[in-house]
């Protein structure tokens, strides 16, 4: 948040300029990131582990639509997955039923699941829930729609909903390899973290997080809480549906326990941001490339094949990071730098 | 609807809310002292199930009688979180409070899994199908015991939370912590003590279901979606409240059941839920937390 006086050594050297400043640094952080996903198909030959990375990009993407609503706006939105369930289920159902190309579908999805943002932003304001009462409505939200999706046939009903795998082509986003999906996953990821960005440096985001550190006082400075709640969980939800439409391409199925399910939820939506610290802006990309790959190396080495290994990585994940690490990796990574810039620019400036 | 199976459906929604109450006041009592939402909740009672199942095939002790092992041994898990975990967070964020409480609740999910597998358990009791019938009414004996014991529970935690003088310092902290900790109460060793207690009741209400339910991991999650309905609709913190609360959730579930079919019921609670939540966010007793 710290904004210093470009030094006039540094006025020529762009990488000198971002350095300087924590946010750019971390954005820069997140570009390295991801350019080493990139490349990833160049060293990793088996598909196993090509799934692992695809999963891992789009669980940083879809930890970006989260951090957004509970880490910049501080909202109580438990069960984000529902809005990843919609986008899920908006894509198949179009490409199944209506023969909609997902390429299409899925920012269809983003606007479906944007639809359900503003009617649960909307409910809630209306009716002034908030805090644990919001949660509560969140997480009673997704048992009713679970239950409500377990019996509409139109999408498919307690079966659910797959692809065929049989032909596939560029058109209808199933391939062969597993190549173009990381390219996809990696295409939506790259436009998230922009966006996160850009919503940080803006206004609106300031906005946000005056509501997450003192909403009454937001208010009483004129900030328009209602309007800028709405915003973050309406932003949210339409990248978790975007997300969820990339999802059910990639997994090929959706079943309704399947996608409304808390166990899922920690896994796919809050495990990235809170692993690297909610509210940060690497925190998604530091915390979603330790996540998947730590569960999947935990599950695949020390299981030996027994079921709930993951549901014990991802407690312990949770538990570990608010006791120990409430700012998370990006935390940790934060005080290094600040270190690192008292020693190399404070020092010589003074 | 015939008024015999009017009545019976009543008797069945009864049965089951006797278990709701209990457990809902397990979760209204933990709320209405650290005004913490505990997510981690459910898996009381799915321990609590574990444990009578284990009692029963290791030893081959009767569910009712491995009550008191399942709620020493739930009320000193209870107890060990609050002092170790939650006690950390209660300042904080009530989000870093979910988000703690749900770290919990996966993890021991993850470890009953692990040692028990996913696989349902069942404790097969000789009068698990036992019936007797009053006035063309049919009980359940399990259930009859059941819906007793969970009576007998709920007005031994009240007597004990009215009358004794660790009870009278439980109410004392939930109304005000600071005015409690002036007249010296230890309101650590209340928090701990509170939350175990919390534990424990909703571990009993886990033993009282065994002899017909079966158990899987995960089978707390949906009864803690129930007692969060329930809490709320008698008033978050407000003891009376989650009682009457939870006989009234288990009727409407029964009716529910009874129209719409077993699976379709919980679409009931939830309704009721998002509407008390919308209309009287403050439950039946109008917002008055009262242990």
């Amino acid at each position: 948040m710290t904004t210093t006086p470009i030094s006039p050594h540094g006025s020529r050297l762009g990488l000198r300029r971002i350095l300087l400043d924590w946010d750019k640094t971390q954005l820069l952080i997140s570009f390295v990131i991801l350019g080493l996903i990139a490349l990833a198909p160049l060293f990793i030959k088996s598909p196993y582990y090509m799934g692992i990375v695809i999963l891992t990009t789009l669980y940083i993407f879809t930890g970006i639509s989260w951090n957004i609503v509970a880490g910049f706006a501080g909202q109580l939105l438990i069960a984000h997955i529902i809005f990843l369930a919609v986008g899920a289920y908006t894509t198949i159902v179009l490409y199944d039923t209506y023969g909609v190309s997902p390429w299409i579908g899925i920012w269809l999805s983003g606007v479906t699941a944007a639809l359900l943002g503003l009617a649960v932003a909307f409910i809630t304001m209306r009716y002034g829930l908030k805090m644990d009462y919001f949660a509560l409505f969140t997480i009673a939200l997704m048992v009713a729609m679970k239950t409500l999706f377990l019996k509409w046939d139109f999408v498919g009903g307690a079966v659910g909903m797959g692809l065929s795998l049989s032909d596939p082509g560029f058109s209808k986003m199933i391939f062969d390899s597993k190549t173009p999906y990381l390219y996809i996953a990696l295409s939506l990821t790259l436009l998230g973290v922009i966006v996160q960005y850009l919503i940080y440096q803006s206004k609106m985001g300031k906005y946000f997080m005056a509501i997450r550190e003192d909403e009454a006082a937001a208010a009483a400075l004129g900030v328009n809480t209602s309007l800028y709640k709405t915003l973050a969980l309406v932003i949210g939800a339409a990248m978790a549906g975007i997300g969820g439409g990339f999802y059910v391409m990639y997994v090929t199925f959706v079943e309704p326990p399947q996608v409304f399910d808390l166990g899922l939820n920690v896994e796919i939506i809050m495990a990235a941001p809170i692993i690297g610290g909610l509210g940060s802006l690497a925190g998604p990309v530091l915390g979603g490339i330790l996540n998947k790959p730590l569960a999947e190396f935990i599950r695949g080495t020390l299981s030996a094949g027994r079921s709930g290994t993951t549901l014990i990585v991802y407690g312990a994940f949770l538990i570990v990071a608010i006791l120990f690490m409430p700012r998370g990796v990006t935390g940790v990574f934060h005080s290094l730098y600040l270190r690192l810039r008292q020693r190399f620019v404070d020092g010589r400036n003074p | 609807m015939s008024l015999e199976i009017f009545f019976q459906t009543i008797v069945n929604g009864l049965f089951t809310g006797a278990i709701y109450a209990l457990v809902a006041i397990g979760l209204t009592l933990i709320y209405g002292v650290m005004i913490i939402l505990n997510f981690a909740h459910g898996e009381f009672l799915m321990l609590g199930m574990y444990v009578a199942y284990g009692a029963f095939t290791l030893f081959g002790l009767d569910p009712y009688l491995s009550i008191p092992i399942a709620a020493l041994l739930v009320f000193a898990l209870g107890a060990l979180i609050q002092a170790g975990l939650v006690q950390r967070v209660l300042d904080a964020h009530p989000l870093n409070q979910i988000i703690l409480l749900l770290g919990v609740s996966t993890l021991i999910i993850g470890l009953v899994q692990f040692f028990l597998t996913a696989e349902p358990k069942v404790v097969r009791v000789p009068y698990e199908t036992a019936v007797f019938t009053i006035k063309g009414l049919r009980f359940s004996i399990p259930r009859t015991i059941a819906f007793f014991s969970a009576m007998v529970s709920s007005l031994l935690l009240y007597l004990f939370l009215q009358k004794t003088r660790t009870g009278t310092a439980i109410r004392a902290v939930s109304q005000s912590r600071p005015a409690a900790l002036l007249m010296g109460i230890n309101v650590k060793y209340i928090y701990w003590l509170t939350f175990g207690l919390g534990a424990a009741v909703t571990a009993i209400g886990g033993v009282l279901l065994t002899p017909n339910y079966r158990m899987i991991p995960t089978v707390g999650q949906s009864f803690s979606v129930v007692a969060f309905v329930v809490v709320v609709l008698g008033t978050m913190g407000n003891f009376i409240g989650a009682f009457v609360g939870g006989l009234i959730i288990g009727i409407v579930e029964a009716f529910a059941g009874f129209y719409l079919g077993g699976d379709v019921k919980i679409i009931a609670s939830m309704l009721v839920f998002i509407l008390i939540l919308l209309f009287k966010p403050t439950g039946l007793f109008g917002g008055k937390k009262g242990l």
